[in-house]
């Protein structure tokens, strides 16, 4: 079985325990208006040209069938650029082969308590291929996987039942809302937490505090209703937003339109994780 | 730090006191010439004359000061001599007594008077004019000296500064008994060492040497921990004041290197107080000297892979981390006694010596792997050979006659001799021997540069010539010949082939062959002080200087494009990343080629942004020793603040990077080296 893959970081320090490879799994059903890594979101495989060093030599356009204004992903200009600045957004890898890529420094995550993180893009997009890795690192090294919880039901249960962590992502909770920045109706969300929180798996809760948009008290108060009181909640992780988030979009050739204020700093609002018992960390 | 070293760290940052010096200078050589004085008598003539010049300036906030006023340092040789000697010695580096780490503790503790009596005392021996003359120059530069402390104390005096008025008069005459008073030694010790045309004057083991003092004030409560803070920082503060003076390849290269931790003579844990106050002190001043080592091991407790990734993020790329568990058996199968190489130092960058007793030179060249690849695939057997395993041996030929060209060229180095840095080691008073003809271990060191080029150029030729076969020699020699021009399919093609730094054997196996080769060859031969070549892994600056000469290589490297700095992956290629790198670095045996030479890591500050992602960081490093690398360098670096730095200089006038073993400011740094390190951060972005 073939999956997609955009990118292997290797030492990963937020994705979990100990030191840690994360596979960035392609494609997401989701549309964030934030999102920081648009090379994910698409499953289809493009090219990417990092600006630094180019020398406009022009290359790569005249090679283009398109003259790079878009691109069907044929690979044919990263071997023109002298300079080696473009690359595919997408590698195809057996599971088998992806598995050991992963684990060839599996010494050094086992000495280090750490493991593999499987993140995305969102690894239900590929939900086969997810459990699929999953069962062949299973027994082999910590797993945990980092999701939005937007995928199938009966196979998010079944890869959350053969792993060590889940990174759960929680974002917008008014449905309309969800709607408006990401996309989606987010029922299907709160019904695999449903799931999660009766599994046996340990979890951790992540927001991202998207300013005025995530990170209101109405908001976070919602997502507290959501989650407190859970035997398997490890704790609540908390990510200020990221000014950079624009920064890979021209990378991608996209053009990062926020529909909030980005910058407006996050608030983070301890206390009322406090006041509910809930153990808090800010990324 | 308290009101007073602020003011003092304030000066040194604005640096205004600079222009206080003047820039007389004067030439003896010719005088000395004719007069036929021998070269001892020079050095301390010299040093009496450069103390006379000297007006010193005394501001009421020092308690440890010291600087200087006169900058040139005239040579004490005429070209005419120079060129005599340069037929039968090789005049490295300026022929000048460097990079050694001085016995501090014996004369910090008896004080100068002392040592003035054992000289005179060896004087009244009978002996041969030439030990007399040596004698006679030691003697002549303490004399220097204390004219030089009579005019401070009398500076001090006039100025009204009662704490170095009385000091003064004590120190260095007499050894130190508290904490205060050995700082102010090691100060004068080092300001005179610059002052008598020494360089890469190293600090060696400051946490050893000065412990007893501190712990003495701390037991009978003279001081308290902020207070041995403050005096601390006041004394790093100092070792800042002329770096701009300081001779070395590029400002900040002066070699002041403080190593810190590690395992003491009787080989127990070295690990104080003092340890963790220097790395404090370090971290609160952010200044390019003293450059922090931290010697650990496999048991090192991890508050200090903690406390040093601390002061990594703070941006100095200090500590540098070098790994007992290797150094020491490495030095122990060099040759080195065993209580020896438990108290080895760094010195100006990497390299490891033994303080006291060591008059080592361990950077007198550097082989470049890539060169002795390019010249084995230009090569007759090239093109005929018909397996990867005939051209390993052209390489290893090429090896073989580039390090005898180097060691021919090396063997017999002639130095300037120095009393005053003769005092400062074991031995040279009691034989009577000028520490310039060295002392108990004189071996010389050779750096390996461009291993990951020359091991990735092997791979790419194994690979796509003999396993694949789809690029026969005659068109790969093409390509390399007119620098890939026509040839970028090919390149890339070559590009893709296993690099070094990913953790694959393939190519991995290629390097640890090439280092294994280098120190085979090196342990052929002796220098001309009956030492041995040491093998190793740094580059110091001929990582860019052998790369500007050296056309393409095979490995898809384009001519004149830099090689790594010391012992890492090369550069503009794509890495899976940094457990990888440090998998694929601690696979050769690095006993067998430990002159010196760091993997470097550079890493977004923004890791470091809280516990976790220093208590990760820290992990990592004790991974690497736990794996037996020998010496690991980190960088908490964001390039986006470099090329500002470049279109605004004046923005970041205190901004500091690591070069290639020494950390500098950035804004006086030379265009290829700021855009050398600025190129190697393009990948983490
Ligand atoms: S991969 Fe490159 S050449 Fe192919 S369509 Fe995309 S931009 Fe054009
Ligand atoms: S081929 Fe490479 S260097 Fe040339 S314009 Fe395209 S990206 Fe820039």
């Amino acid at each position: 079985m073939k999956i997609r893959v955009f990118s292997i970081e290797e030492f990963s320090v937020y994705d979990g325990p100990g030191i840690r490879t994360t596979v960035f799994l392609k494609g997401c059903p989701l549309n964030c208006n934030w999102c920081h890594s648009p090379e994910g979101k698409r499953f289809g495989n493009v090219s990417l040209r990092s600006p630094n060093r180019c020398l406009n030599c022009g290359r790569c356009i005249e090679i283009c069938e398109y003259n790079r204004k878009k691109c069907i992903g044929c690979a044919k200009c990263v071997d023109v650029c002298p300079r080696d600045l473009i690359r595919m957004s997408a590698i195809d890898y057996e599971v088998s082969e992806l598995v050991s890529k992963l684990l060839k420094n599996a010494d050094i995550l086992k000495i280090n308590n750490g493991g593999i993180t499987i993140s995305g893009g969102e690894p239900l997009f590929q939900v086969d291929e997810t459990l699929e890795l999953v069962k062949c690192l299973k027994g082999k090294t910590h797993i945990a996987l980092q999701t939005s919880g937007y995928g199938n039901s009966q196979k998010f249960k079944e890869i959350i039942d053969n792993i060590d962590l889940v990174l759960f992502d929680m974002k917008v909770m008014d449905e309309e809302q969800a709607k408006k920045f990401e996309g989606i109706d987010n029922s299907l969300i709160f019904k695999n937490l449903e799931i999660l929180k009766n599994s046996k798996t340990k979890f951790i809760i992540r927001v991202p505090l998207i300013p005025g948009v995530i990170d209101t008290k109405e908001n976070l108060k919602e997502i507290i209703n959501k989650i407190k009181g859970a035997k398997d909640l490890v704790r609540v992780e908390l990510l200020p937003y990221n000014k950079y988030a624009g920064s890979k979009y021209k990378l991608a050739g996209l053009k990062f339109e926020p529909m909030y204020d980005e910058n407006m700093e996050s608030n983070p609002h301890l206390d009322l994780f406090k006041a509910n018992d809930i153990e808090v960390r800010v990324l | 730090m308290n009101e007073r070293i602020s003011k003092i760290y304030e000066r040194l940052k604005k640096r205004e006191y600079r222009n206080l010096r003047s820039d007389i200078s004067f030439d003896d050589s010719l005088e000395y010439e004719k007069n036929n004085v021998p070269l001892p008598l020079r050095v301390s003539d010299r040093l009496k004359k450069m103390v006379e010049l000297e007006k010193p300036i005394i501001f009421p906030e020092d308690h440890i000061g010291f600087m200087r006023t006169v900058k040139n340092i005239p040579d004490i040789l005429t070209e005419k001599e120079k060129e005599e000697l340069s037929k039968t010695y090789l005049l490295f580096d300026h022929a000048l007594v460097a990079n050694i780490s001085s016995d501090y503790e014996y004369t910090i503790s008896v004080g100068f008077n002392k040592r003035l009596a054992e000289i005179r005392e060896k004087l009244k021996e009978k002996n041969t004019d030439k030990e007399e003359i040596e004698l006679k120059a030691m003697e002549e530069s303490i004399l220097a000296l204390y004219s030089l402390i009579e005019k401070y104390q009398k500076e001090a005096e006039r100025a009204d500064n009662k704490v170095l008025a009385i000091a003064l008069k004590k120190i260095p005459y007499e050894g130190a008994t508290n904490y205060y008073e050995a700082a102010l030694f090691l100060r004068i010790i080092n300001y005179t060492l610059w002052l008598n045309g020494n360089k890469h004057n190293t600090i060696g083991r400051f946490d050893q040497y000065m412990y007893k003092y501190y712990k003495h004030d701390i037991d009978l409560k003279i001081i308290d921990e902020e207070d041995a803070l403050n005096i601390t920082e006041e004394l790093f503060i100092s070792l800042n004041f002329d770096t701009d003076l300081y001779p070395g390849e590029q400002q900040g290269d002066n070699g002041q290197s403080l190593v810190l931790g590690g395992i003491k003579r009787d080989g127990t844990s070295a690990f104080n107080e003092l340890t963790e106050l220097c790395l404090r002190a370090s971290l609160e001043l952010k200044l390019i000297d003293p450059k922090i080592n931290l010697r650990v091991d496999k048991n090192t407790d991890f508050k200090w892979f903690k406390l040093g990734t601390e002061l990594t993020k703070v941006g100095l790329g200090f500590p540098q981390y070098s790994n007992d568990d290797v150094v020491i058996p490495a030095l122990i199968k060099m040759g080195y006694k065993e209580e020896d190489a438990r108290d080895y130092v760094v010195a100006a960058c990497w390299e490891f010596i033994i303080p006291k007793y060591g008059m080592d030179i361990p950077n007198v060249e550097a082989l470049a792997f890539p060169k002795c690849v390019d010249k084995a695939i230009h090569s007759k057997g090239f093109l005929s050979a018909t397996t990867y395993e005939e051209v390993e041996k052209l390489v290893n030929k090429e090896i073989e006659k580039e390090i005898k060209r180097l060691i021919d060229k090396t063997r017999n180095i002639f130095l300037i001799p120095s009393p005053f840095q003769s005092i400062l080691m074991k031995n040279c008073v009691e034989n009577k021997k000028d520490i310039s003809e060295g002392n108990k271990y004189n071996n010389f060191g050779l750096h390996g540069a461009g291993l990951s080029t020359a091991a990735d150029s092997l791979a790419a030729i194994k690979r796509c010539v003999f396993e694949d076969k789809t690029v026969n020699k005659e068109e790969l020699v093409k390509a390399i010949d007119n620098d890939y021009e026509g040839y970028e399919k090919l390149r890339k093609y070559l590009v893709s082939a296993p690099k070094m730094g990913n953790n694959d054997d393939f190519v991995d196996n290629i390097g640890c062959k090439l280092l294994d080769k280098f120190s085979e060859e090196c342990s052929k031969y002796k220098n001309g002080r009956g030492g041995i070549f040491r093998a190793g892994t740094g580059s110091a600056m001929y990582y860019v200087w052998y790369s500007e000469t050296l056309g393409a290589t095979s490995d898809g490297r384009k001519a004149k494009e830099s090689f790594s700095a010391n012992y890492s992956p090369s550069l503009n290629r794509n890495f899976d990343g940094v457990l990888s790198v440090i998998k694929s670095f601690t696979k050769p045996d690095l006993t067998k080629t430990c002159n010196g030479g760091p993997l470097t890591l550079e890493f977004h500050d923004t890791l470091f942004r809280n516990q976790e992602g220093i208590d990760k960081v820290a992990s990592l490093v004790k991974t690497f020793i736990l794996l037996k690398g020998h010496q690991l360098q980190l960088n908490a670096v964001n390039r986006d603040v470099l090329l500002d730095a470049q279109k605004h200089p004046e923005d970041h006038k205190n901004l500091i990077v690591r070069v290639w073993g020494w950390s500098g400011y950035f804004n006086e740094l030379d265009l290829a080296y700021q855009n050398h390190i600025i190129k190697r951060l393009e990948f983490l972005n």
